[in-house]
């Protein structure tokens, strides 16, 4: 019955028409941003963040998500059409998606695409509704000892993806967390690495960060390398439905994919990328039609499409319900949570039901939009493929400077975004992914705070951490993924995949 | 003998060695560390200093032994995108948002090989004009959108 009542007032808060006005706002521009190769979720969430600060929490809310998983889904676009994978987790689909386009079957595996990540993405909603409430239920246990551990866990999954080892992930998880201290520290009012700069009282704004990092940065790397236009090729509309045997080859995967995915994406640090690739490399063992795959089998754009976008959606439970980030486009949820004052965590279900629930149930229509708008606009994607980039950048840079700017009125703000996004570019040149630095610097301050109560109720006592048998379970979990991470995960995963 | 090249990676583990004892040595000579059970302000900012610092000391030692290759830098982007910026940060309080934010995608814009001055001004109208009917008309964002109108 509770969650008859709670899924009600899910529905009755979503289906305001404010809300469903964002939600498709939200994912079509998530899927327009999300189709041009280079810009994933990541920049096309850090990038609308300023305007949510003008909407409600939830409506706010609502439009980020759509915006995430809208782009999400407009990556798997570039990586059927060109080859060149929107976001990294849809790099598996260019293998049976690009040779689909070869063949003239691009309006094929682009409505495949689109069915496989709605039906992913409903699945992924409802493991979020069964499991959600009861893993808060579970996290109220938690002591500030548990919590300092989950995020310590935490930091180290978002480290150990880094593409230029662990050792320099956790140094720029480290290097955020010490951003993150500047300004007044809540306990004692002291001012901290402040320099005298009035304005970093309040601390470094989570908006400059993001976008210096990951929007200016991204821009100057990107800005003379992609000058030349793209030429999609024509999808016209009666060509895109699969025939009736290749709806039937593609159910059993759509749900083993989206299985994989659910589980996947509740993982702090793994999510999309490693689900899509799970996925892909499980079906093409188990597929009774695995001598296809790699030469455009639509199973093979079945699976990763449904694994990503379910584990986009549970993405959703770690960071809401424990308020610990699976990965960077989420720590910018959270950060967006904190700015309108609400703390993310065990208790944001019961204190904010209307919120939870609403975005919950927002995911569903939200994944039906993506469904309905993409099937019609399959043509416009394609066309948008073939607009020379050299009118995104500039444009880009405005939509930054603007956004700032547009939080307090405030050109300080502006020039410390130019900052950071030099910061990030000399840090890219020598190998340091900016992600892990963003989920330490929103995690920090939080991690702070849990380590300072939990060693004042322990009397100052350090082996708390070890002495309590959760907080020193997450700990030995920690230490045993830095330890699997001195395995070349990657290239085990690359192998499993040519052995299957 | 060391290649150019490896001495140039090690400036990566250096930035962040630096930071680390930055943070640590600022909290220890500015802020009160307290004790174990009421921590000051300065402590939970020394140890992590000090473990980016540790961390620091590993990647450079690591660096030492397989240098790691690193990124070819582009001064005319960096440049162009550092031009756009500053422009609409300098020109904001002189002419407004929309002059700025038109003459930011021209500075921009011009980094970019082939993008002709004509094309250029056309995208610097449109996306003053669409800067306008996004945060102005329909966000109502409180911006002075041209000084003196």
């Amino acid at each position: 019955m509770d969650l008859i009542s709670n899924l009600a007032l899910g529905f009755s808060t979503a289906t305001t028409v404010t809300n469903l006005f964002y939600c498709f706002v939200g994912v079509f521009l998530g899927t327009f941003i999300g189709v041009l190769p280079g810009v994933g979720p990541l920049a096309a969430v850090a990038m609308l963040l300023p305007v949510s600060f003008y909407l409600e929490p939830t409506t706010a809310l609502v439009m980020l998500a759509g915006v995430y998983y809208g782009a999400e889904y407009g990556g798997s676009i570039a990586s059927i059409l060109l080859n060149i994978p929107g976001t990294p987790s849809s790099s598996v689909t260019c293998i049976d998606g690009y040779p689909m386009a070869q063949q003239g079957r691009a309006g094929v595996a682009l409505f495949a695409t689109s069915v496989a990540s709605f039906f992913g993405g409903v699945f992924g909603v409802i493991v979020m509704v069964l499991l959600a409430p009861r893993l808060a239920e579970f996290a109220l246990l938690f002591q500030p000892a548990e919590y300092f551990s989950v995020m310590v866990l935490g930091l180290i999954a978002a480290s150990i993806v880094s593409s230029s080892g662990v050792l320099r992930g956790l140094m720029m998880v480290c290097l955020g967390i010490l951003l993150g201290t500047i300004g007044v520290d809540v306990n004692s009012g002291d001012t901290r690495f402040t320099g005298g700069v009035p304005e970093l009282r309040d601390g470094v704004s989570l908006v400059v960060v993001a976008m210096g990092l990951f929007g200016i940065s991204e821009v100057m790397v990107s800005l003379r390398g992609a000058t030349k236009s793209y030429a999609g090729q024509n999808v016209r509309g009666r060509d895109i439905f699969p025939t009736r045997a290749e709806w039937r080859r593609s159910f059993l995967p759509a749900l083993r994919g989206a299985s994989i995915g659910s589980f996947f994406g509740t993982l702090p640090g793994t999510g999309q990328t490693v689900a899509s690739f799970v996925g892909y490399a499980l079906e093409k063992k188990v597929s009774p039609n695995k001598a296809q795959f790699g030469s455009g089998a639509i199973e093979g754009v079945v699976v990763p499409e449904s694994a990503n976008n379910a584990a986009a959606q549970t993405a959703f439970i770690p960071t809401l319900t424990l308020g610990i980030p699976g990965s960077t486009t989420m720590a910018l949820m959270l950060g967006a949570l904190m700015i309108h004052g609400i703390t993310p965590g065990p208790r944001l279900i019961s204190d904010h039901p209307d919120l939870f629930w609403g975005l919950v149930v927002s995911f569903l229509f939200g994944n039906f939009f993506l469904l309905v708008l993409n099937i019609p606009l399959i043509g416009l994607w394609v066309r948008l493929l073939r607009v020379p980039h050299y009118y995104l950048y500039p444009t880009v840079i405005i939509m930054i400077c603007v956004g700032v700017y547009g939080i307090s009125n405030s050109l300080t703000d502006v020039w410390a975004t130019l900052a950071f996004g030099l910061i990030g570019y000399v840090l890219r040149l020598f190998r340091f992914e900016p992600a892990p630095m963003l989920i330490g610097f929103v995690l920090g301050p939080m991690m702070e705070e849990f380590f300072r109560r939990a060693m004042l109720l322990s009397r100052g006592d350090p082996m708390v951490f070890l002495e309590r048998p959760g907080s020193a379970a997450l700990l030995a979990l920690g230490a045993l993924l830095l330890c699997a991470s001195a395995l070349p995960i990657k290239s085990i995963l690359r192998q499993l995949l040519k052995r299957a | 003998m060391m290649r150019r090249q490896d001495t140039i990676s090690q400036i990566g583990p250096l930035i962040m060695l630096a930071a680390g004892l930055a943070f640590a040595f600022g909290a220890i000579a500015t802020l009160e560390l307290g004790s174990f059970r009421r921590m000051g302000s300065g402590a939970f900012p020394l140890m992590v200093g000090g473990i980016l610092s540790l961390l620091a000391a590993i990647g450079l030692v690591q660096n030492l032994r397989a240098p790691m290759e690193t990124g070819k830098a582009d001064p005319i982007a960096v440049l162009g995108v550092v031009g756009g910026v500053a422009s609409f940060a300098f020109f904001t309080p002189m002419f407004g948002v929309l002059p700025a934010a038109a003459i930011a995608v021209f500075a921009t814009g011009s980094a970019i090989p082939g993008f002709r001055w004509p094309m250029r001004l056309a995208l610097s109208l449109g996306v003053a004009i669409g800067v306008w009917l996004i945060f102005v008309r329909g966000l109502g964002m409180p911006f002075v959108a041209v000084r003196g109108l």
